[in-house]
């Protein structure tokens, strides 16, 4: 695809400029594809080259027009057109840095368009010759980080992670790009760093950096040592952990206030046709300014910091000014074409502040808190394929935070309230809550709302059954922490509960579609050890007595899904196949269930035959709950309070590969529109030399 | 011992002043020096040679000198001032002075008389002052008949009995230039701790009286500043406050101004570095995590090769082998700075102490925490104000560890950690002052020990770091064993994750296997689980029953109120706090590691406060050593400004209000919910105490004339003590719109009750000890009269109202009265608080039924 576009851009050019006369650039450009050696007429030809204005398209084209063959015989050339781009990274003057930069950009684009098929091996001889491949990597990564770190200017530097986003997304699978294997050995890590923990510079370039950083990680990260990933994994700066927070709280708080300015727009004229307007904003609109994409490199980001530092959990409750929720329409500088990646967060002065501001309507907020609001917003709709993947992405992160220790601390502090206003799918049978009413409460309520909302709203044919079992296994996760410590959470448990029996009707009702795709034994039964949790293990984290006593109401109540429940899983492990064992395992796994519905039940319709009432009210039902608890046997199950860690690999693996596939292709797309507005960069620096 | 140091004192204020040539004998004189406690004098002396020795610390005071003609005249006045008493002196001990001592006192004076010009241009230890020429000319004058008058006061000031409350007294209502002098420079022998009690009133002095007073004090306020960052930095701010009420004018040129700004402009530093040299070194003392600091402080100059470090994890270093350590430069730096002579190792303490940030660290921290006040202050709701509070804490929990601390603790530390999650909004309507928690180390000095290193939040990783093993340089061996020393923090499976795992692939792959293990502990825990194939029946009756037991075992909790967010934090005991903290904090491993907590106030005058605990602390020392059981419990204030300043929390205390309100009961159901029924030990021991901190408050009450003596004002502390809080209202100044509390004390029907009732056992002995407090006060009158007196001076404290400030309060010691008319006016103040409690129930009856109809 890009390369078509290249290809449009290429002939738009030539038909522009009819003139018979070639820019010098270009002729400079024929002199390096002949065979000669262009010094040999010119002894400054090198000198001068990088004086010219890069003529992208045309360098890029020859490349690609060149076929092996020809490109072999021009190899002396072009290696040394590479050696003198390096080379001129170090030069002084400015202009040449940036020509080289873009030269640079040019010959790694244009060899890889070329030899899609050729081995990296090929390329890097091509571009630098086997013998001298490692050196002149080294010398290049050398020059790119000492730009990077020293104080030179800053659309340079800006270049210079171009340069780098452009090398690491030449490949589709970043781990066949051979190249970055000179990338991992000489780290420009420390720079990424230096980036992100200085404050204007992370405005600037903070978020190319975090997602060249997650590009890096990736590079085969499941066959071999990386680097990139040792090194992040240790990083215990907080400036620099907490930069990165604000690159990516700053993205996604972005992305949250965009999407709110869009539905306030789209509520105004025709509120009744919200629900099908929100389901296709982001399908319908084309030119959509924030692109999911972009998103999902910064959320995978995110996933790489949380899962592979420790430390940087503690970022997740820094705590920032709310940026979304801002009264006035905070600086809405669209993402013009001509930004860079076309994704630099706007109104940047949010991170360029280290004091917080002091705006009593401001709340405040933190990395967390946006994230969830983010996945509320990404987890409305999951029948886009990015959005599916976004959702899962978001998921996984959340998963690793509720496993993480010290993040379940402060998840369940009870000094750190916060109202989160989640972001709630229109449907026809609810009101939108207002959001001036939601409490301020501990994070993990937030949490579990959001668990609540994407249980309640997801039952559909395309059932999602891999969100749900990680949706189920977080909650499972939290419930374990707070059993192991202790916290009695203050929340309105039966919105889960009853959310979860809905899902097992939903799971009955459906059963034949379903058990065509998913093996919904395996949530069946996640859903009812929750239930198991809640009964067995309820002394330890529920709030008050009656809680324990509304809990049984409520089984009490959908006794019948209960019942159906049994059945079914009693009729499938009967029958022999491969639903039998995991059926089965429902069936031990609802025995206290049962047992409670078999033994109140009774006890009920006697009262109401007793008392001749016909319709029980809730007080009455839990009346007879407390007063037969005592002649109730429960049967202790086994490991209801362990769980599987998450762990990447092997299970998620091919997840994250076309992940990354995807995030690179965007990335690259990006990139090659931006390459092309460097002109605006040069004319800045022609100005000043 | 008294002898001694009065002659000693002035000659070593001389050796200051003399020429770099008399470091032999000031040497001599202060090995005479008798060890005394007061680390004053010694200081002094040791750092004139170093100034003679260290060229390039002398040439700042030059320029001060060559600027200024004042030089001239602070020498000459204070060696004149010296002259005066030692001539005097010198006549009434004539006989008794043995030789060593007159030789030591002799030599001096005949310096003096020949080495006075030249002193100005002989490098000066930097002493800088303002002051004009002509006083000493005037001082010279008095002088002369000054002498015969003052033997007899002379012979009272060589006293025992002559204690720093009598010397400030004669500073106060002294005219005689000589005298003030002398009691200049006898501070110099007074413990620290006891003239920095007086802190307050030596500088109101400074600042408020005439310039004799003035240059008698500022030596050893300079002195002093020279010595500790904490003094310099209280005096700043003690001067800062009490200028405030002068007028704009002439505030900028005053004295105390001027004073201060020398103070913070830092030139106030020891007179050289040797003194830091001389003291032993701190690394060898400091527990092990401390010493490591020096290297990381250093090593985190450079990131990159700090996660290089980093990324070597124990496993890995118990098996390479130590040079692999010594590649990466921080531990080596921390050897060779324990073994090598003190040239090098002052390097490396020159790179802390010698930039000019002596001050800096320790202002920007409290600066800090006064911002988020002022913050706060603007918004609108509680939740907003605690949700602000905790973010701006955390972003302060950056900046720390730092060479800072809080001034109100009583041990020298360093401020770690702010555990964030536990600041309070405290209640007021428009300010907003907090409580915070503040985690610290203790340490021996924290001028010299070095800045403990910062651990990360998630603690796990750091406590198993190379960093922090105790020590580098042993073999591999000893390294491995050493592991069990390091305190085990995590019996989880958190302790190895999967990113340890994947760092120590790269580094030793073997280790892998090993470390797998551990992460798969939970999958042991739950085969081992699975053993047991009977199955467990539980009681479902059980479970609802232990939910509410548990629920039902933390009665004492208060419930968490959004209006009133402090009532929870204050209510839980202090040391279950601690504990909680502890386990929560990654420094809370460290043997020395405390929590402090503090009161930030911003917006509110503290003087009044600082005052109040000075007369409080007074009467508290008086009581003890009349032995009047009284209890009272006076806080430490701390004044910044004139409208800012931090108080030390009164802990396992919350005010009556508080308690009333979230147990719904009377006060007495409330003593009897907590400590037990009538007659048990426990219940007779809070009434005790209730009845002596009852009666102590009362005195003191009547004495300082508290008011505003609400509910909110009163805490109660967990051993049933009451505490008054909140002097706002004191002496000439009350709440302008009820004239109705005219009581002499607060004494409510509820009070009484849980004294036993009237004329009751417990009720008498709550009238014999205040009628015993007060004769025991009144002995003491003068002590308590002059901490107030002089505050008096220059001020526009609201409790200064009127001119009968002083006449009011002497008044009501009653001196002329009997002790048996004294017990007659204890009853009647008495009977008075309780009519006014029957006249307030009238009150309230009237409203009601008045309501009603």
């Amino acid at each position: 695809m890009a390369q078509t576009e290249k290809k449009a851009g290429l002939l738009r050019r030539t038909s522009s400029s009819k003139k018979p006369l070639k820019e010098k650039v270009v002729l400079m450009y024929d002199e390096i594809f002949a065979k000669e050696d262009p010094t040999k007429s010119n002894p400054r030809f090198w000198d001068e080259l990088f004086l010219m204005k890069v003529n992208l398209e045309y360098l890029e084209g020859k490349l690609e027009s060149l076929d092996g063959d020809e490109v072999m015989k021009i190899k002396d050339n072009i290696n040394s057109l590479f050696h003198h781009c390096v080379q001129a990274l170090g030069e002084e003057h400015q202009i040449k840095v940036v020509n080289a930069l873009q030269t640079l950009c040019a010959l790694f684009r244009g060899v890889h368009q070329k030899n899609k098929s050729a081995t990296g091996f090929d390329i890097i001889n091509m571009l630098m010759g086997f013998d001298k491949a490692e050196l002149r990597m080294k010398e290049l990564m050398e020059s790119l980080d000492s730009l990077l770190c020293g104080d030179g200017s800053e659309s340079l530097k800006s270049l210079c992670l171009k340069l780098l986003l452009c090398l690491v997304t030449v490949t589709d699978n970043i781990s066949q790009n051979t190249i970055l294997e000179y990338v991992m050995i000489n780290s420009i890590f420390e720079a990424i760093l230096q980036i992100l923990s200085d404050v204007s510079s992370r405005a600037q370039h903070g978020y190319d950096a975090v997602v060249l950083l997650a590009l890096l990680v990736n590079y085969r990260k499941y066959e071999s040592v990386n680097p990139y990933i040792v090194k992040l994994s240790i990083v215990d700066d907080e400036p620099t952990l907490d930069g990165m927070g604000m690159v990516i709280h700053h993205a996604l708080a972005e992305y949250n206030r965009q999407y709110r300015d869009k539905e306030e727009e789209n509520q105004g004229g025709f509120f009744s046709t919200l629900t099908s307007m929100v389901g296709s904003m982001f399908i319908a609109d084309a030119d959509q300014k924030l692109s999911i994409q972009t998103n999902e490199a910064i959320l995978l980001a995110l996933y790489e910091a949380v899962h592979l530092n420790r430390n940087f959990i503690t970022v997740l409750a820094q705590s920032h000014p709310e940026i979304d929720i801002a009264t006035t329409p905070a600086v809405p500088v669209p993402a013009s074409p001509t930004t860079p990646l076309g994704t630099t967060p706007p109104s940047l002065d949010m991170m360029n502040n280290p004091e917080l501001p002091l705006d009593p309507n401001l709340q405040t907020s933190n990395l967390l808190i946006t994230f969830l609001k983010y996945s509320s917003i990404v987890m409305q709709d999951t029948k886009d394929e990015h959005r599916l993947n976004s959702a899962r992405l978001c998921l996984i992160i959340l998963t690793c935070i509720a496993e993480d220790q010290y993040a379940d601390a402060f998840l369940h502090d009870d000094n750190m309230n916060f109202r989160v206003n989640l972001h709630r799918m229109p449907m026809r049978h609810r009101k939108k809550a207002a959001d001036k009413s939601i409490p301020s409460r501990p994070l993990v309520c937030a949490v579990l709302d959001l668990m609540v909302e994407f249980v309640v709203t997801h039952m559909m044919k395309e059932f999602p059954m891999d969100l749900y079992v990680r949706c189920v296994q977080i909650i499972h996760k939290l419930i374990c922490y707070q059993k192991k410590c202790r916290v009695r959470m203050h929340y309105t448990w039966r919105d889960l509960w009853s959310a979860l029996i809905n899902l097992l009707k939903f799971l009955l009702s459906n059963e034949t579609i379903l058990l065509a795709k998913h093996n919904i034994f395996q949530l069946a039964l996640q859903v009812v050890n929750l239930f198991n949790m809640f009964i067995t293990y309820g002394d330890t984290f529920l709030p008050t007595p009656s809680s324990y006593d509304e809990l049984y109401y409520e089984i009490i109540r959908m006794h019948q899904v209960f019942d159906n429940l049994y059945c079914m899983v009693l009729r499938v492990s009967t029958n022999a196949g491969q639903w039998k064992e995991p059926a089965s395992k429902v069936t031990h796994a609802l025995v206290n269930v049962r047992a409670i519905i078999n033994h109140f039940n009774p006890k009920i319709e006697s009262y109401a035959a007793v008392n001749h009432i016909s319709q029980l009210s809730e007080d009455q039902v839990l009346e007879v709950v407390r007063s037969n608890y005592d002649t109730l046997t429960l049967k202790l199950q086994d490991g209801l309070d362990q769980f599987e860690r998450y762990s990447e690999q092997p299970r998620e693996a091919g997840f994250f590969k076309e992940l990354v596939r995807s995030i690179s292709l965007n990335v690259r797309k990006n990139v090659s529109l931006s390459t092309m507005s460097q002109d605006v960069l040069l004319k800045e620096f022609s100005s000043i030399s | 011992m008294g002898d001694t140091e009065l002659e000693l004192s002035p000659t070593q204020l001389e050796e200051l002043q003399k020429s770099p040539s008399a470091s032999s004998t000031s040497t001599t004189s202060s090995l005479s020096l008798p060890s005394s406690p007061s680390s004053g004098p010694r200081p002094l002396t040791s750092s004139s040679p170093s100034t003679s020795e260290g060229l390039p610390t002398s040439s700042p005071p030059l320029d001060v000198i060559s600027e200024g003609v004042g030089e001239l005249s602070l020498v000459i006045d204070t060696e004149v001032a010296k002259k005066a008493c030692q001539e005097v002196l010198q006549k009434v001990k004539f006989l008794k002075v043995d030789g060593e001592v007159s030789s030591a006192s002799s030599e001096p004076v005949l310096v003096n008389g020949t080495a006075h010009p030249e002193s100005t241009d002989g490098g000066k230890p930097p002493k800088i002052s303002e002051e004009e020429v002509e006083p000493v000319k005037n001082v010279r004058r008095r002088q002369k008949n000054n002498s015969s008058k003052q033997s007899w006061l002379l012979r009272l000031f060589e006293s025992k009995l002559f204690d720093i409350s009598m010397a400030i007294s004669y500073l106060y209502n002294s005219k005689e230039p000589g005298v003030q002098a002398y009691i200049g420079n006898r501070l110099f022998s007074f413990r620290n701790e006891d003239v920095d009690f007086y802190l307050p009133q030596l500088l109101n002095m400074y600042i408020h009286m005439d310039e004799d007073v003035g240059d008698a004090i500022k030596p050893y306020v300079v002195h002093r500043c020279r010595q500790s960052i904490n003094f310099s930095l209280q005096c700043a701010w003690l001067l800062g406050a009490y200028s405030s009420d002068m007028h704009i004018s002439t505030q900028r040129h005053s004295r105390g101004t001027k004073l201060r700004k020398l103070i913070l402009s830092d030139e106030l530093k020891p007179s050289s570095q040797r003194i830091r040299r001389e003291v032993p070194q701190p690394p060898p003392s400091c527990p092990p995590p401390l010493h490591h600091g020096q290297g990381m402080s250093e090593h985190s100059l450079s990131p990159s090769k700090r996660t290089h470090q980093r990324s070597k994890s124990d496993a890995t270093v118990s098996i390479s082998l130590s040079s692999n350590l010594k590649r990466t430069a921080s531990n080596p730096k921390v050897e060779t700075s324990q073994d090598e002579d003190l040239s090098s190792s002052s390097d490396s303490l020159e790179l802390e102490a010698g930039t000019p940030v002596r001050l800096t660290p320790q202002r920007e921290f409290i600066k800090s925490l006064m911002g988020i006040g002022k913050r706060l202050a603007t918004l609108p709701t509680k939740e907003q104000k605690t949700q602000r509070l905790i973010s701006e804490l955390s972003l302060l929990n950056h900046k720390l560890p730092a060479r800072v601390w809080l001034p109100t603790a009583a041990f020298d530390h360093h401020v770690v950690r702010v555990p964030h999650t536990q600041a309070v909004v405290l209640n007021s309507k428009d300010k907003a002052p907090y409580l915070i928690y503040v985690e610290v180390l203790e340490c021996e000095n924290f001028e010299t020990s070095s800045v403990p290193v910062r651990i990360p939040e998630t603690r796990i990783r750091s406590t198993r770091s190379v960093e922090n093993l105790p020590d580098c340089g042993i073999t591999p061996d000893q390294r491995a064993s050493s592991f069990s020393t390091v305190p085990n923090y995590d019996n989880d499976d958190e302790a190895w994750s999967v990113d340890d795992i994947g760092e120590l692939q790269v580094e030793l792959p073997e280790i892998h296997t090993n470390s797998c293990d551990n992460i798969s502990q939970f999958s042991v825990d739950s085969i081992t689980s699975q053993e047991s194939k009977e199955p467990i029946f539980i009681a479902a009756g059980d479970i609802r029953r232990r939910l509410s037991e548990q629920l039902a075992h933390t009665p004492t909790t208060f419930k968490r109120d959004p209006e009133d967010p402090s009532a929870v934090a204050l209510k839980e005991p202090w040391q279950e706090k601690v504990r909680r903290i502890r386990e929560g904090s990654p420094y809370g491993h460290l043997p020395n590691w405390r929590l402090l907590s503090v009161i930030v106030k911003c917006g509110d005058d503290l003087r009044q406060e600082l005052l109040a605990y000075q007369v409080l602390k007074q009467l508290q020392i008086i009581w003890e050593q009349e032995r009047v059981p009284l209890w009272i419990k006076p806080y430490k204030i701390l004044v910044i400004s004139s409208d800012s300043g931090m108080i030390e929390p009164v802990v396992n205390a919350v005010s009556i209000h508080q308690v009333k309100k979230q147990s719904q009961l009377s006060l007495l159901d409330y003593f009897r919910q907590e400590h037990g029924n009538y007659n048990t030990e426990e219940f007779l021991t809070a009434q005790r105490n209730f009845v002596q901190s009852c009666a102590g408050y009362c005195i003191i009450c009547y004495l300082l004339q508290v008011k505003d003596r609400h509910n909110g004002n009163i805490l109660l502390d967990s051993e049933g003590h009451i505490i008054h809080i909140d002097f706002g209202f004191i002496l000439s100044s009350s709440p302008r719109n009820l004239g109705f509390e005219t009581s002499a004390f607060k004494l409510t029907s509820e009070f009484v009750d849980v004294m036993g009732g009237l004329d009751r056992d417990m009720f008498n002995y709550y009238k014999m000890l205040m009628l015993q407090g007060l004769i025991a006060a009144r002995k003491h009158m003068e002590k308590v009269i002059q901490i107030v007196e002089i505050m008096q001076q220059g001020s526009q404290l609201p409790c200064f109202h009127g001119s009968s400030t002083i006449r009011n309060l002497k008044e009501r010691f009653h001196m002329n009265l009997t002790e048996e008319q004294l017990q007659v006016l204890v009853e009647q103040m008495v009977d008075g608080s309780m009519r006014s409690i029957t006249t307030k129930l009238y009150d309230g009856f009237q409203y009601l039924t008045n309501g009603i109809m």
